[in-house]
């Protein structure tokens, strides 16, 4: 966790951002700020909005009032591919990859996304990958393999490598740990420390409240589309209403 | 996988090449006049083929319209030759690169729309391009067509023999086959790749889908040019009958039999298709009939074709060899 | 004239929401686009031409019949065409239905012969309606499909099998789990939507001859008048066919006769640009 004191300017901002879809609010008035090396949790109960807001955020859904910028630039009405060639990397619940391509195009790709913007020294490149794939449990898997093969366990933790090889501002992680054993988990963790090494302002949407508590600088958490508390790992497990609506008693996830 | 054959295998495939080379310069003098003109319009359509490949197979865009882009290069190089008397070079390129141009522009209008719909756009596209072929008589000489375009020629070299024609356009295919193979291992080519397989995901790595899909429809719209272009010099006679959306369809069942996955799907599907329809002449009254079961036939038992079966055998071999060795090793 | 032109719109644009009905029940059963389905209207016909005019049944009787007939056909390439590959990718069995209308086509051909036939009117004579002078069968081609189309509604919403059919259509997997056989009911589903097109064929017969090749210029209608009316909407597919049957009628008249085709073609090219799911369709959204 970085000094919050050497961070002044945010990576990330999201200024009073709202989503209706028909009568339903998905999101209401929600304000994040996110700073670089630092890791951001999301959490709240299931349809609180968590990935809706990630949604809105890489510009799947366009939203419906508020402003968001990244690193001073307003990319409220961005399209989705700007965003990401601007710095925004995400994961999803159900990782995304290239079914009919081998892993290493799967790769590729976060490294197509990297050098738009600047060209990667190849040896630099090689030795980030060999790296990453170490720390993400795939070090014994071969490249030109398709990516059928790989278990769910390591699909997230390629989709995370692959994120982080396009070099981003941001990284937004979509329940990364859920379907995951101990020990993927720990691959995960050894990854979003890497993202902090690199700067990275990383959001993480969990429901592992060890991993949450564990990692996270800022919480915020949502119920029904609205932000009901924000603060440190410490002022959230003490606050009322997050325990009443999502962690129950005795500061674990409700189930 | 297919690297790991590779590189087994780079001397014998090296070989291969060297007789295929041989082979083909060889080939004019052994066959007939016919069977010449068969082959030449069968390299054509492999042209076609290949902006399929282009665009579903590695895009995951189906369009119908192939054939109307052929026509539309096709008639670029009659008018470009014969109404403002331009040499074979500049109507080529003209051909190749307006319809690419055509194609781009309609793409930004289409691929605003999602997957299925622009398949639609594309039939209606067909069907406009087909309307207009067949009744603007200026440009297209209506029902009629149009006769005596002009041969391909380079300077002093006019191909005006069927073999002159094959060489032609055999060098064509092979420069445009190793450009697909560039085009393959290219960032373009993957981010085409990326959204077949997942167009959300590519649209979070920074993948533009309206502009990487007109992208691969302009190419499409190029390689379509190109066949029309030498289709043109190559017979000298149009018809708006060539260019339907039947013919489109039966792109589509050529990669459909090579297999979508690579360009070697688009040679195989289309030699076989094209000599097949060759060889069945005497069973002409029943050939259509043959060939629509054959088509349900061939989808239910090999929808990936004939690379994607060689691969899936290919894979079960190795994976039982695999196996093998595991259960020796842990023994 | 005017009222000429939107009698024989609104009947052809009838007939076109009859196919164009078959091609969304089909859709909205499997989510695949039925490239056969011209081949059920042209095969319901000859099924009526084989009734009427070699076996000499009445025409209402040989309609019944055919109609008999068709759903049979539908099952068969139900089971034929779909089923095998009902796992399989999209575009496989687009190109499986694309072989089964090759099929179909030479089939008939090979059965029926290449010369166009004809079948008998439902009414025969023409009547006087205003200023107009419109034979007997446009307006009985009307009042049969009005009805049909009334029967699959009630059908579809208000009986079981078509609660059943419904089901199967939104989730298939969740229509098995619940005990619901599916493939008897996407079968039915493919046998409705051949009936109702093969009738249509039927009904055409008399106006404009039965030839093997009629399937392929009435599929592209009935698929421009899906895309118009409106993505996977059965009334979409009914305004759709009555907008084409009447851009058709009409534009042939006013404008010209040999661009007919490309002009419902430019209407649907417009639609899609400015309103891709049609009149009555919905946008769907993936979810992330």
């Amino acid at each position: 966790m970085k000094d919050t004191l050497t961070e002044n300017k945010p990576v990330l901002t999201l200024s009073k951002v709202c989503k209706n879809f028909g009568g339903v609010v998905a999101a209401d008035n929600i304000s994040i700020e996110m700073f670089g090396g630092q890791t951001f949790g999301l959490i709240g109960p299931n349809g609180a909005g968590k990935t809706t807001l990630l949604n809105l955020i890489t510009g799947i859904y366009s939203s419906d009032c508020g402003q968001i910028h990244l690193n001073g630039k307003n990319i409220t009405k961005a399209p989705t591919h700007k965003r990401a060639l601007l710095g925004i990397a995400r994961t999803f619940q159900h990782p995304r990859l290239l079914e009919r391509c081998d892993i290493q195009t799967n790769i590729q790709l976060g490294i197509d996304l990297a050098n738009k913007r600047r060209r990667k020294n190849p040896q630099q490149l090689q030795s980030e990958i060999t790296m990453l794939l170490g720390y993400a449990g795939l070090k014994n898997v071969n490249l030109s393999d398709s990516v059928e093969k790989l278990s769910y366990g390591q699909r997230k933790m390629l989709e995370i490598v692959r994120s982080l090889l396009s070099e981003p501002a941001v990284l937004l992680l979509d329940e990364p740990a859920a379907g995951l054993n101990s020990k993927e988990m720990e691959y995960i963790v050894a990854l979003i420390k890497v993202a902090i090494e690199w700067d990275i302002a990383v959001l993480l949407i969990e429901h592992s409240m060890d991993l949450v508590m564990g990692i996270c600088d800022q919480i915020t958490v949502l119920n029904f589309g609205h932000q009901i508390a924000s603060g440190t790992p410490a002022e959230i497990q003490e606050n009322q209403a997050v325990i009443d609506a999502y962690l129950g008693g005795s500061g674990h996830a409700a189930c | 996988m297919i690297q790991r054959l590779k590189s087994l295998n780079k001397p014998l495939l090296l070989v291969a090449a060297v007789i295929a080379v041989i082979g083909s310069i060889f080939i004019p003098s052994i066959t007939s006049s016919y069977m010449l003109r068969v082959l030449n319009i069968t390299m054509i359509s492999y042209l076609c083929v290949l902006s399929v490949y282009v665009l579903l197979g590695m895009c995951g865009q189906n369009s119908f319209a192939q054939a109307g882009l052929w026509g539309v290069g096709s008639y670029i190089t009659a008018n470009v030759m014969m109404k403002l008397g331009f040499p074979t070079l500049i109507a080529f390129a003209a051909s190749t690169l307006g319809t690419a141009l055509f194609a781009f522009v309609l793409g930004f209008a289409f691929f605003r729309l999602r997957q299925y719909y622009f398949t639609f756009a594309s039939v209606g596209l067909m069907a406009i391009l087909s309307g207009l072929f067949m009744n603007w008589k200026e440009v297209t000489g209506g029902a009629m067509g149009i006769s005596d375009v002009p041969d391909f020629s380079i300077g002093g070299f006019i191909a005006n023999t069927e073999s002159s024609m094959y060489f032609v356009i055999i060098i064509v295919c092979v420069i445009v086959s190793l450009l697909m193979k560039v085009l393959f291992k290219s960032a373009l080519g993957r981010s085409f790749m990326a959204i077949r397989d997942n167009e959300m995901a590519a649209n979070c790595l920074g993948v533009n889908s309206l502009l990487t899909k007109s992208i691969a429809f302009a190419i499409s719209g190029a390689l379509c040019g190109a066949a029309g272009a030498l289709y043109a010099n190559l017979t000298g006679y149009l018809s708006y009958q060539s260019f339907t959306y039947q013919q489109s369809t039966m792109y589509l069942v050529m990669i459909m039999l090579g297999g979508t996955v690579s360009p070697v799907g688009a040679i195989i599907g289309t030699f076989i298709i094209s000599l097949l329809q060759e060889w069945v002449r005497p069973l002409q009254n029943y050939m259509q009939l043959i060939y629509g079961v054959g088509i349900m036939i061939l989808m239910i038992v090999q929808p990936e074709g004939i690379i994607g079966g060689g691969k899936a055998l290919y894979e079960r071999y190795v994976n039982r060899k695999q196996a093998r060795s595991d259960i020796k090793q842990s023994l | 004239m005017n009222l000429q032109l939107l009698i024989s719109g609104t009947t052809m644009g009838i007939v076109y929401g009859l196919i164009a009905m078959g091609m969304v029940l089909i859709f909205r059963s499997v989510g695949v686009m039925n490239f056969a389905q011209g081949e059920f209207l042209m095969v319901g016909g000859y099924f009526c031409y084989t009734f009427n005019q070699i076996l000499h049944l009445p025409i209402l009787v040989s309609l019944l019949l055919a109609s008999l007939l068709m759903g049979v056909v539908g099952v068969v390439f139900m089971r034929t065409s779909y089923w095998p590959l009902r796992k399989a990718q999209t575009k496989a069995i687009i190109v499986s239905a694309m072989g089964a209308s090759i099929a179909l086509k030479e089939g008939a051909r090979l059965t029926w012969g290449a010369i166009p036939v004809s079948v008998d009117k439902v009414i025969k004579g023409t009547a006087k309606i205003g200023t107009a002078t419109v034979q007997w069968q446009y307006l009985s081609i009307i009042g049969i499909s009005v009805v049909l189309m009334i029967f699959v509604y009630i059908l579809l919403e208000k009986s079981f099998i078509g609660h059943i059919m419904q089901a199967t259509a939104q989730d298939q997997y969740m229509a098995s789990l619940v005990g619901i056989p599916v493939i008897v009911s996407i079968g039915l589903t493919f046998a409705l939507s051949a009936i109702i097109t093969g009738i249509g064929g039927g009904l055409l017969a008399p106006l404009f001859f039965l030839s093997n090749t009629m399937g392929a210029a009435s599929g592209a209608k009935a698929f421009a008048a899906i895309v118009i009316g409106g993505f996977g909407s059965v009334p979409g597919a009914i305004v759709g066919g009555l907008i084409v049957g009447l851009v058709e009628s009409f534009g042939g008249a006013y404008i010209s006769t040999t661009y007919q085709l490309v002009l419902i073609y430019i209407v649907l090219v417009i639609v899609l640009m400015f309103r891709p799911q049609g009149i009555f369709g919905e946008r769907i959204q993936e979810k992330a």
